[in-house]
C-alpha cells in the first residue's frame, strides 16, 4: 500500500527504514527518526483536550489561586466593587481554625482505611467473576447495578440499616438490620450513629457505606482489565499445573498491575475529596446526633461550608487540601512506577 | 476467598498422597471433585456480595411501591404492608414532569457528550501512552493534578465563562464544559500502555497511519475500557444534577435528575419519596437496559483480545 | 505524507470546532460584572404597558403551590397584558439562594426570588436586593392606605429588620409554631393545657409518672427554634445585627439550656436530632408503632398535616388539640415568625423592576391566591381581608382532627399580636444551626453534676467561635 501511494517523502522514507531494519536494532532507530519528525504530532493529539482543559479547569484554577490570596474575598463584595488586599489571611483563617485538625484527620483516616479495602474486595469480586462458568452474566449485571440506583435512595438505606430508635426506656425501640445480624449471632446491638455513638462506630458506617459506593467503578475497571489478559499466561500455567494461589500472585496481579494502579490512585484522589457519603448517612452537620462539634467533617466538608459566603477562605483550604494529594499521589506514582508491569 | 483456594488446595495435596497406588482415573475425579468445591466456595461468595450490592435497590423498588405514612414511619417496613402501583401510574400522568421531554433531552445530552468525550479521550490517551514529545510527562503531572481541586470551586468561574460565551439555556453548555476527563484519558493510557510497543513500531515500518493503527489495533483491544467509559459518562450525563440545574434549567433544556428533584416536592418542601423512587426506577429502567446491552459487549471484547501478544 | 495530513486534518477539526463554537458565541455573552446594577427611580412616564415585558421568579414551590401560582399569574396576566411572568423551582430554599448567588456575580439574577432575611442580606452585599420604600409609597403604584392597613402589622415590618430601617422583602406567607396535644388524653387523664414552662414540667413529669418507660411526654422538632424563642421570652441576648453579631454566650441562656437538659436526661421530652432525625410528630400520632408514645408536640404549623393521627375504622385514634406554646410569661406571649418572603433584585431597566413590583404587590394582596395557598399547605395569609374572606372562613369553620391544617392556622391567628423575628445579617443562618447543635450538644452530654456547668459553657463558647469563623469574621 505505501509503494502504490508512494510520494518522494514516502519513498525516501521507505528506503531509509528498510536501511536501519537490516543494518541495526530495528526498534530503537524508528524511535530516534521519529522523535524528529513527529515531534509536535503529540500535541495535536492532545489539543483538543487541553483546549478545553484550559477553559474549564484551568482558568477556574487560576481563579481559585487569586481568590486564596486576596485576603477576605467574598464573590458578592466583588461584585459591589471592593477591593481586597493581598496576603495569606485565608491561609492561617484555615489553620488556626479549631475544626481543621478534625477534618485533616477523618479525611485521612477514611481515605486510608476505604482504599485498600474496597479495591481487595473488588479485586476479589473481579477474580471470582472472571472464572466461573454459569450465572456469570447474572453475576456481572448484578455487580454493576449500583450504577444505575440513585443515591438518595443508596443514602436513605443505609441509614434505615445503621439506625436505631432510641425511645424512652433502657433498650432502643427499634434497632436496624445490622444489629438484628449482630444480636442473632450472638452480640450486643452496637449504637451505630445515633446519640451517644462512638467515633469508631460511626467511622465503621461510613467505611462500609463507602466501601459499598466504590466497589462497582472498581469492579468494572477490573473485570474490563482481566478480560483483556491473555488467556495465554493462563494456559501455560494449567500445563504447569501451577496452584491458583501462584497464577493469583504471579499473573494476574503484576497483569492487572496497570488497572490496580489506576485504582489505588484514583482512589486515594478521590478519598481525599470525600464528602457526599458522609452527607448521605450523617446530614450536614456531619455529626451523631448530639456531638458539640463537627465529629465527622472532612477536608471537602470544610471547604462546602466556605464556599457559600467566604469564597476566599474556601478557596485557600481547597489548595492546601490540593497539595496534600498532590503529595501522596506522588509517592503512590513513584511506587506504581517500580511495580506496575506493562 | 484467598483462605478457601489456599484450602482446598492444601486439603487436595493431602489427599492426593494417599491416593499415589491409585490410578489416572481416579486422581482426575478427586481433582474434579476439588474444582467442583472451588467453584461453589466462588458461588457462595459472590452470592453474599450480589445480596448486599443489590439491598438498596431492592430498597429503592419496594419504597416506590409504598404509600407515604407507611414511608415515613421511623421503622423501616423491609416488606410493605400495602402494595401500591398508584406511584408508577402518576408518574406517568403527572404534568410537571414532561417525561418525554426529559428523556429526549437526557439522551441526546447524553450520547452525544459521550461520543465526543471517547474522540477526546482515545486521541489524548494515544499521545500519552504511545508519542513520544516534548513535556509530555510533565502536562500528563499537569493533568493528574488538575483532579486534585474539589470542582465544587470551579462552578462559579465557570458559570461566568458560559454567561460570557452566551452558552446559557443551550445543549452546547451540558455537553462541553465536561468533556475533557482526565479520569477517562488516564484509564485510557493505563491500557494502551499494555499494548506491547513493537506493535506500534511493527506497524509504523508497514505504513500504516497512525490513526489506522488507533483503529484497527488499540481500540478493539481497549474495548472493554471503552465500554467502561462509555457507560461512566452515560450514568453520569444521567445522574448530574447542580451544573444543569445552574446554567440549564428552563424546559426545553431541562435533564431528567432536575426534572425529578423538582417535580414531587410538596409545599411544605417535603419530597414524596415513594413517589419520587417510582419515577427514578422508570427512569433508570432504559439506563438498566443500555448497560445489559452494553455489558454484552465487554464480553466479546475478550474473544477478540487473542490479536495481542 | 499523506498519514500526517489526515492526522492534522482530523485534530485540526476537533480543535477549530471547539474553537469555532467558542468565539462565534463569545458575541453573545452581556459581559459579567453587572451584578450592582444602579438605583431605582420611577420612570418618568410611569409603567409602560404597551412594550412587552418578561419577569422571572425563583421559588421552591412544591407540585400543589405551582399550580396555584400558575392561575395567579393567569389573573394578573388580565391586570397587566404585556408582563410575562416565567417561574422555576429549585426544590428549597438553599437551592435558591445558591442558584441566585452564582447569577448575581454575573448580573443575570432572577427579578423576583423566595427569600429567608438571611439570604437578603447575602444578595445585598452585592447591593443586589432592591429597597422597596419608593414602590411601596407610590402614589399610583405603591399600596394603597387600605392596602397596607390590610396587612398583619408585625410581618410587614420585618421587610424592614435589616439595620438600616430600609424595605427589602415582603411577606408571602407566614407559619409559626404551636403546641399540638392528644386531646383524648388530657381529657381522660383531666390534664391541662400548660400555658408557661413551669406547667409544662408539671405536666410532663405526671404523664410520665404515670406511663413510665414507653413514654416521652413531649417531642421539640426545632432545637434553633426552642433556644430562640426562650431567649425572646426570657429578654436575654441572642444576636444583633449591628456591632457584636452573636451575643447568645450568657448566664441566662445557660441556666435555660441546664434546665432543659435536666428534662431531656429524666426523659420527659426529646427533640428531632435527638429522636434520630425524626420529626417527634412520629412519637405524637404513634406511628411509631410499637415504640414510645408523646402526648404533647411543639411543632411547625406548615408541618401541621403530620400531626393528624392514623385512622381505624374511618375514626381517629386520638382527637388533636392546639394551644399556643407555653411561655415564660403569659401575658406577654413570644412566638416565632416564620415563612417566606419574596424580594425583588435591582434591574437597569427600571419598567422590568417596575413590572416586578406590580407582581409581587398583586401576590402579597390577591385573596383569591393568599387563601389558596393557605389552605394548600397550612401557612397563614398575611392579609387580613384573605383571612376574612367567606370562603376561607368556611374552610377555617370545617377544622378539627380531619382538617388539622385549619386547626393550625386558627392558632396561629389568634396569638397575631404576639410574633418575634430575629435580626437578619450574613451569618444569622449559621447562628440558628449553631444554637441547635449546642442545645443538642448539652442535653445529649453524659458529664456529672460536677461538670455540667463547665461543659455548658464550653459549648456556648465553642458555638459563637464556630458563627464567627463561618460567617467570615
Amino acid at each position: 500500500m505505501a509503494e502504490k501511494n508512494a510520494t518522494l517523502l514516502g519513498r525516501v522514507w521507505q528506503s531509509i527504514s528498510a536501511f536501519f531494519k537490516e543494518k541495526i536494532w530495528q526498534g530503537f532507530c524508528v524511535n530516534i527518526l521519529y522523535k524528529k519528525f513527529d515531534r509536535y504530532k503529540g500535541w495535536i493529539y492532545l489539543a483538543p483536550a487541553i483546549v478545553l482543559l484550559l477553559i474549564f479547569t484551568v482558568w477556574p484554577i487560576f481563579n481559585t489561586v487569586r481568590m486564596a490570596f486576596l485576603e477576605g474575598y467574598t464573590t458578592m463584595k466583588d461584585v459591589r466593587g471592593d477591593t481586597f488586599s493581598f496576603g495569606l489571611g485565608n491561609f492561617t483563617r484555615v489553620l488556626e481554625y479549631k475544626g481543621f485538625l478534625t477534618a485533616l484527620k477523618n479525611t485521612m483516616l477514611l481515605t486510608v482505611l476505604t482504599v485498600p479495602i474496597s479495591t481487595f474486595l473488588a479485586l476479589l469480586i473481579a477474580v471470582c467473576l472472571n472464572s466461573i462458568k454459569w450465572f456469570s452474566r447474572a453475576l456481572q449485571t448484578i455487580f454493576f447495578l449500583p450504577y444505575v440506583t440513585n443515591s438518595i435512595a443508596i443514602g436513605m438505606v443505609f441509614a434505615a440499616m445503621f439506625n436505631m430508635i432510641i425511645g424512652g426506656g433502657a433498650r432502643p425501640d427499634f434497632i436496624g438490620v445490622v444489629n438484628i445480624v449482630i444480636e442473632a449471632l450472638g452480640g450486643e446491638y452496637i449504637n451505630w450513629m445515633n446519640e451517644g455513638a462512638e467515633y469508631w462506630a460511626m467511622i465503621t458506617v461510613m467505611v462500609v457505606y463507602i466501601v459499598w459506593n466504590a466497589l462497582p467503578f472498581k469492579i468494572l475497571i477490573l473485570l474490563g482489565g482481566l478480560q483483556s489478559v491473555n488467556k495465554q499466561y493462563y494456559e501455560a500455567a494449567k500445563v504447569d499445573a501451577t496452584p491458583r494461589w501462584r497464577v493469583f500472585t504471579r499473573i494476574t496481579i503484576p497483569l492487572l498491575s496497570p488497572m490496580l494502579a489506576y485504582v489505588i490512585i484514583t482512589g486515594f484522589i478521590g478519598g481525599f475529596k470525600e464528602y457526599s457519603s458522609i452527607v448521605g448517612v450523617f446530614g450536614e452537620s456531619m455529626r451523631a446526633p448530639g456531638d458539640p462539634t463537627y465529629t465527622l467533617d472532612t477536608m471537602v466538608g470544610f471547604i462546602y461550608r466556605a464556599i457559600s459566603n467566604q469564597e476566599g477562605t474556601a478557596s485557600a483550604a481547597a489548595l492546601i487540601l490540593f497539595v496534600i494529594i498532590l503529595v501522596v499521589t506522588m509517592i503512590n506514582l513513584y511506587v506504581s512506577k517500580k511495580k506496575t508491569h506493562y | 476467598m484467598s483462605e478457601v483456594t489456599k484450602n482446598v488446595s492444601e486439603t487436595s495435596a493431602a489427599t492426593l498422597q494417599t491416593m499415589r497406588e491409585r490410578d489416572m482415573q481416579k486422581v482426575s475425579a478427586k481433582q474434579k471433585i476439588v474444582k467442583i468445591c472451588v467453584q461453589t466456595a466462588l458461588y457462595l461468595f459472590l452470592g453474599v456480595m450480589a445480596l448486599i450490592v443489590l439491598f438498596p435497590f431492592y430498597w429503592m423498588l419496594v419504597s416506590s411501591v409504598k404509600t407515604m405514612p407507611e414511608y415515613i414511619r421511623p421503622i423501616p417496613t423491609l416488606i410493605p404492608h400495602t402494595w401500591d402501583f398508584h406511584n408508577y401510574v402518576e408518574v406517568f400522568q403527572n404534568e410537571d414532569l414532561l417525561l418525554g421531554q426529559l428523556f429526549a433531552n437526557t439522551l441526546f445530552v447524553g450520547v452525544v457528550s459521550t461520543l465526543l468525550s471517547l474522540i477526546i479521550t482515545v486521541l489524548s490517551a494515544f499521545a500519552f501512552a504511545r508519542l513520544e514529545f516534548k513535556g509530555k510527562n510533565l502536562l500528563f503531572a499537569a493533568l493528574l493534578a488538575t483532579m486534585m481541586i474539589p470542582g465544587e470551586l470551579f462552578t462559579i468561574t465557570n458559570y461566568q465563562t458560559v454567561n460570557s460565551f452566551g452558552w446559557l439555556n443551550t445543549f452546547t453548555v451540558l455537553i462541553v464544559p465536561f468533556l475533557v476527563s482526565v479520569f477517562y484519558i488516564y484509564l485510557l493510557k493505563q491500557n494502551f500502555q499494555q499494548v506491547p510497543n513493537e506493535l506500534y513500531l511493527a506497524a509504523k515500518v508497514d505504513g500504516t497511519t497512525d490513526l489506522k493503527y488507533l483503529w484497527k489495533v488499540m481500540i478493539p483491544l481497549a474495548l472493554p475500557t471503552l465500554i467502561s467509559i462509555t457507560i461512566l459518562k452515560m450514568m453520569g450525563s444521567w445522574n448530574s444534577y447542580m451544573w444543569p440545574r445552574l446554567v440549564a434549567n428552563d424546559e426545553a433544556h431541562r435533564l431528567i435528575t432536575n426534572g425529578l428533584r423538582t417535580a414531587f416536592t410538596s409545599a411544605e418542601g417535603v419530597t414524596d419519596v415513594p413517589l419520587q423512587m417510582a419515577a427514578i426506577a422508570v427512569v433508570s429502567a432504559p439506563l438498566f437496559l443500555v448497560f445489559v446491552f452494553l455489558r454484552k459487549y465487554i464480553m466479546k471484547g475478550v474473544s477478540r483480545s487473542g490479536i495481542k501478544g | 505524507m499523506k498519514r500526517i495530513l489526515s492526522t492534522l486534518l482530523l485534530v485540526a477539526i476537533l480543535t477549530v470546532g471547539v474553537c469555532g463554537s467558542l468565539t462565534s458565541c463569545g458575541g453573545g455573552g452581556t459581559g459579567g460584572g453587572g451584578g450592582a446594577a444602579a438605583d431605582f427611580e420611577m420612570p418618568a412616564g410611569g409603567f409602560d404597558t404597551n412594550t412587552p415585558i418578561t419577569i422571572t421568579f425563583y421559588h421552591s414551590m412544591g407540585a400543589g403551590l405551582r399550580d396555584i401560582l400558575d392561575d395567579a399569574i393567569a389573573d394578573f396576566k388580565k391586570l397587566y397584558p404585556n408582563i410575562t411572568v416565567e417561574h422555576q423551582s429549585f426544590g428549597d430554599y438553599d437551592g435558591v439562594r445558591d442558584q441566585i448567588k452564582t447569577e448575581v456575580a454575573v448580573g443575570n439574577q432572577p427579578n423576583i426570588a423566595y427569600c429567608y432575611p438571611d439570604h437578603v442580606a447575602l444578595y445585598n452585599e452585592a447591593g443586589a436586593v432592591q429597597t422597596l420604600d419608593i414602590l411601596m409609597n407610590d402614589a399610583t403604584y405603591g399600596f394603597t392606605a387600605e392596602q397596607k392597613a390590610d396587612f398583619v402589622a408585625g410581618w410587614l415590618a420585618e421587610g424592614a429588620a435589616f439595620g438600616d430601617g430600609k424595605m427589602y422583602s415582603l411577606p408571602l406567607s407566614k407559619s409559626t409554631e404551636v403546641l399540638y396535644y392528644n386531646k383524648t388524653y388530657f381529657e381522660e387523664n383531666d390534664l391541662d393545657v400548660p400555658t408557661t414552662w413551669d406547667e409544662m414540667e408539671a405536666v410532663c413529669r405526671a404523664i410520665k409518672a404515670k406511663e413510665g418507660d414507653k413514654c416521652i411526654p413531649l417531642g421539640y422538632d426545632s432545637e434553633s427554634n426552642w433556644f430562640i424563642t426562650m431567649c425572646e421570652q426570657l429578654g436575654s441576648p441572642y444576636t444583633s445585627a449591628t456591632g457584636e453579631n452573636f451575643v447568645f454566650d450568657n448566664a441566662e441562656n445557660y441556666a435555660f439550656v441546664k434546665r432543659f437538659r435536666s428534662w431531656y436526661q429524666d426523659k420527659l421530652v426529646t427533640t428531632k436530632t435527638l429522636n434520630s432525625n425524626a420529626y417527634t410528630s412520629n412519637l405524637f400520632t404513634g406511628t411509631a408503632t410499637t415504640g414510645t408514645r408523646s402526648y404533647m408536640c411543639i411543632g411547625s404549623t406548615g408541618g401541621t398535616v403530620y400531626q393528624q393521627p392514623e385512622q381505624v375504622n374511618g375514626v381517629y385514634e386520638f382527637e388533636v388539640g392546639v394551644a399556643q406554646i407555653p411561655q415564660i410569661n403569659p401575658n406577654a406571649p413570644k412566638v416565632i415568625s416564620q415563612g417566606p418572603s419574596v424580594c425583588v433584585f435591582k434591574k437597569n431597566n427600571p419598567q422590568e423592576v417596575l413590572a416586578s413590583w406590580l407582581f409581587v404587590k398583586f401576590l402579597t394582596t390577591d385573596i383569591n391566591f393568599q387563601a389558596s395557598v393557605s389552605m394548600n399547605n397550612g401557612y397563614t395569609p398575611v392579609i387580613k381581608s384573605a383571612i376574612e374572606n367567606e370562603h376561607y372562613q368556611e374552610w377555617l369553620a370545617t377544622a378539627g382532627t380531619s382538617n388539622v391544617q385549619a386547626l393550625g392556622v386558627q392558632m396561629a391567628l389568634a396569638q397575631a399580636e404576639s410574633y418575634y423575628a430575629s435580626p437578619a445579617f450574613i451569618g444569622s443562618s449559621v447562628a440558628r444551626d449553631q444554637v441547635g447543635l449546642l442545645l443538642s450538644a448539652c442535653f445529649a452530654s453524659k458529664a456529672s453534676d460536677a461538670e455540667i456547668d463547665a461543659f455548658i459553657k464550653s459549648t456556648f463558647a465553642n458555638a459563637v467561635s464556630e458563627c464567627k469563623y463561618q460567617s467570615g469574621q
